[in-house]
């Protein structure tokens, strides 16, 4: 089954003009960690949010299309319903943590769903471990850094027990250790407990090294869907959504549009090491004059 | 007319001498900071988060003062001056525009510095204008800033700093949020403010960004100033950018891995490891 | 930022540890006694039961000067004061022209005084040992709609995040040359509107994201809400409940059965 299918969904804001979303379709299976890249006004937040229901039912617009997450409807279904399928994780960190404690925001939502008690513990104490806040209960979400807070609201989504896990540019404050300390996590989420992951991102850096599938999407539209290793094999795919491709990937197509007689397809650093250090020494060398 | 500020690069304007920073509740945010800026410079504050860099920015315009130390700005003590006194020296962009834009205009919202500090309308006009032109938003000048993109937002914010005509501009990482393309063109302007003899200090965590328009880096952690150098050499100390939460761009951790076929080991951005390599071997 | 709202310290004592709603009831029964008593000893007597259980609270020493310091100012005012506007009685103990002090109405200021000394001091007990969380709690379990108490618990949580905001919006202005300690009172609190419209956005933009938050987190699935957290009524609390229901009982009986003069 589908995490994930959207099939010719198109989506107009209430009293805005053009499409956010325009004629998308693409499907995420379970279990796999799905990086969705484009520039600003993409249409990112419009497909995170279609995808646990909160567009249509707390969005308004014009929807058309259909989207269904493992199976039920979206539009058929209220975003509590949802709720236990797909966890939500927003961009920012401070206002989508409201409670007083970091025990009670993981509690909350499963409490809205009159877990019985001693599961209610079972499940913060799981989430809180998953995400690397254990013994932090008591603490106020307001007291924890950037990225703690963001492993909380991971927490908070986890523990209404989802198969499927989207997350809105939830990096793009943190410093560059706490962004891959949080890839980091999201891919063991894949890994150990077999959820999905759909990630809107605007840095490309880490796609190979994290996500299955990569999204490439650039003015409400989806311009391709490939592993990662197939969208690093044409620079063009990241000119065309306005997003700067991985640096060593870039690097790779630089020479090979600069030097004669090579042909470099590295992608990651150990294979630039290894390819430029067995092929360069052997091109011709300009004017040793220097 | 608005005086423009001269690139005379012997000219110290921010000097640091054993600045402490202590906050009320007892957090020790900033220890012993010594620096020099002299005009013109392009500086970068890099550290992770929490590692005190907006303290160390915040004390540049008077917005904290130092628990220690003494901190002199164009020469003089600035803990004799206000901070709208300093604020004509030392410009302060705050990292969220949201933050400070309340005007029913962009023309009025650049014109409110100027006119705290005193200049008369006509002259607030000649600079907002300029100003505009500057971050290249002239032709939003009667727009609700309201209504602006992030990235016009924010280059608002930069213009109404600029419009009170500071010798020196600390920008509060300007990029957050904004994607490549206008990334790179809030860059450039900056550059040109730079280019025009303006000293411009980043701050940022985004070393990519560092790497292609700093001249100088202060790597800050846990506060204090973990190195102060010229990029090729803060870029070169892979241990320290670890030791501070940064990470250092990809290309030189792989100009760093084959240094041994004769590439410098302190390449910074993708253009400059490709013609590092095309200089030595064959090109087309 | 935070200190100003939440006047709670972490402490092991008998009063933390009381039940909050055991808490809530003491200090409304103690408010009570103030309003009924009328007499200077017995209220006297009240304000120092109210201090020793201050006392008995160990809050820090910043903390109960901040809260009390209004408490003790207002009382020093009222005291003062109430001489000048009660003139009636005898003996005059002074005349300056229009004005009289008499010695009854020095006892009333007084008497007035420690009334409210008593019925401003006595929250400080339920603040000082109680986190919000658990007055929440307490209120919800009392009978109060959780809706009512998830936006109390919710503008509480926000309070010092709010604060901050504010602190670096007026930063963001100053470094714009704003002074807002300058110029006439027209003036300066025209110099607010520059922190007040930034500080409503930020407050509408977090209230959104807020919203499709809780929805996303299955707020209002079900009308039989289960709680991790639950407030459990020992028998020490029961104990002390009793205890509490007596300190009121026995005075008001006495007050209003027998007419003791209290």
């Amino acid at each position: 089954m589908y995490a994930l299918k959207m099939s010719g969904v198109s989506f107009v804001y209430e009293g805005a003009e053009g499409h956010a979303l325009d004629d998308i379709s693409v499907s995420i299976d379970e279990g796999e960690f799905v990086t969705v890249l484009g520039a600003n006004g993409a249409g990112k937040t419009t497909l995170a949010m279609l995808s646990n229901g909160l567009i249509p039912h707390a969005i308004k617009g014009t929807l058309e299309g259909s989207v269904k997450v493992f199976g039920y409807d979206i539009s058929k279904h209220t975003v509590a319903q949802l709720s236990t399928l797909v966890g939500m994780v927003f961009q920012e960190p401070e206002s989508q943590l409201f409670c007083m404690s970091v025990e009670e925001e993981v509690a909350f939502g499963p409490e809205n769903l009159a877990i019985p008690r001693d599961e209610l513990f079972k499940r913060v104490e799981w989430a809180l471990d998953l995400v690397g806040l254990k013994g932090l209960n008591e603490r106020s979400p307001a007291t924890l850094s950037g990225g703690q807070k963001q492993r909380l609201a991971i927490a908070a989504a986890l523990a209404m027990r989802p198969k499927m896990l989207v997350l809105d540019e939830p990096a793009y404050a943190l410093d560059p250790v706490g962004r891959i300390e949080l890839y980091a996590l999201l891919r063991s989420l894949t890994e150990k407990h077999g959820m999905a992951v759909l990630l809107m991102d605007r840095d490309s850096e880490n796609i190979l090294e994290f996500s299955d599938k990569v999204v490439l999407m650039n003015s409400g539209r989806i311009l391709t869907v490939a592993p990662p290793s197939e969208i690093l094999r044409d620079i063009r795919n990241f000119r065309a959504i306005r997003v700067p491709p991985p640096q060593i990937f870039e690097i790779a197509s630089l020479l090979n549009s600069r030097l004669t007689g090579v042909d470099f397809s590295f992608t990651t650093l150990d294979e630039a090491e290894a390819e430029l250090l067995s092929r360069v020494p052997s091109l011709p060398r300009r004017g040793d004059t220097r | 007319m608005i005086p423009k500020p001269g690139a005379d690069r012997s000219k110290r304007m921010i000097e640091m001498d054993n600045v402490g920073f202590t906050y009320e509740a007892g957090v020790e945010a900033l220890r012993s900071v010594s620096l020099k800026i002299s005009s013109g410079e392009f500086l970068a504050i890099v550290g992770g988060n929490g590692s005190g860099k907006t303290t160390l920015a915040k004390l540049m315009n008077g917005l904290l003062r130092p628990s220690s130390g003494s901190i002199k700005i164009s020469g003089a003590p600035a803990e004799s001056q206000s901070i709208a006194e300093l604020s004509k020296t030392v410009g302060y962009c705050f990292q969220n525009p949201d933050h400070q834009l309340f005007c029913t205009s962009v023309e009025d919202e650049v014109m409110f510095g100027p006119k705290n500090l005193g200049i008369g309308l006509e002259e607030s006009r000649e600079r907002m204008e300029r100003a505009l032109s500057l971050m290249g938003i002239f032709s939003l000048k009667t727009m609700s800033p309201f209504s602006l993109s992030l990235s016009e937002r924010r280059r608002v914010t930069i213009a109404s700093i600029l419009a009170m005509t500071p010798q020196v501009m600390i920008l509060d990482e300007p990029t957050t949020g904004l994607d490549a393309d206008e990334s790179s063109e809030l860059m450039a302007l900056i550059r040109k403010l730079n280019a025009d003899g303006r000293t411009i200090i980043l701050i940022t965590h985004e070393m990519k960004l560092v790497a292609e328009h700093a001249d100088r880096v202060i790597i800050l952690s846990d506060g204090h100033i973990l190195l102060d150098s010229d990029v090729r050499g803060a870029f070169s100390d892979l241990e320290i950018l670890k030791a501070s939460r940064l990470l250092p761009p990809p290309v030189t951790l792989l100009a760093s891995r084959i240094s041994s076929i004769g590439i410098s080991r302190d390449l910074l951005t993708s253009d400059e490891f490709v013609f590092e390599l095309s200089r030595r071997y064959g090109s087309r | 930022m935070k200190g100003v709202f939440d006047l709670y310290t972490a402490r092991d004592t008998f009063l933390h540890r009381l039940d909050p709603r055991v808490k809530i009831l003491a200090v409304l029964f103690l408010s009570l006694l103030g309003f009924i008593m009328t007499n200077l000893i017995p209220l006297f007597t009240l304000l120092c039961f109210i201090i020793l259980l201050l006392y008995l609270t160990r809050s820090t020493f910043s903390k109960a000067y901040f809260a009390l310091k209004f408490v003790l100012r207002l009382m020093v005012l009222i005291t003062v004061l109430w001489p000048l506007f009660d003139q009636s009685g005898t003996p005059v103990l002074a005349a300056l022209g229009p004005i009289k002090i008499t010695e009854p109405a020095i006892w009333r200021g007084l008497t007035s005084a420690i009334r409210i000394g008593c019925l401003a001091t006595v929250w400080y007990i339920l603040m000082f040992t109680t986190t919000q969380r658990d007055l929440v709690r307490a209120l919800v379990k009392m009978g109060l709609r959780y809706d009512f108490g998830l936006a109390l618990a919710i503008s509480l949580r926000f309070i010092p995040t709010f604060g901050f905001t504010i602190e670096s919006i007026k930063d963001a202005q100053r470094a714009r040359g704003l002074e807002f300690d300058k110029g006439s009172i027209i003036r300066r609190s025209k110099n607010y509107i520059a922190v007040l419209i930034p500080a409503v956005v930020y407050a509408l933009r977090t209230a959104e994201t807020l919203s499709l938050s809780l929805q996303s987190r299955a707020y209002g699935a079900r009308k039989d809400r289960t709680y991790m957290r639950e407030i459990r009524m020992r028998s020490s609390d029961l104990v002390s409940l009793v205890i509490v229901v007596l300190l009121f009982a026995i005075p008001a009986v006495a007050k209003f059965v027998f007419g003791a003069a209290i």
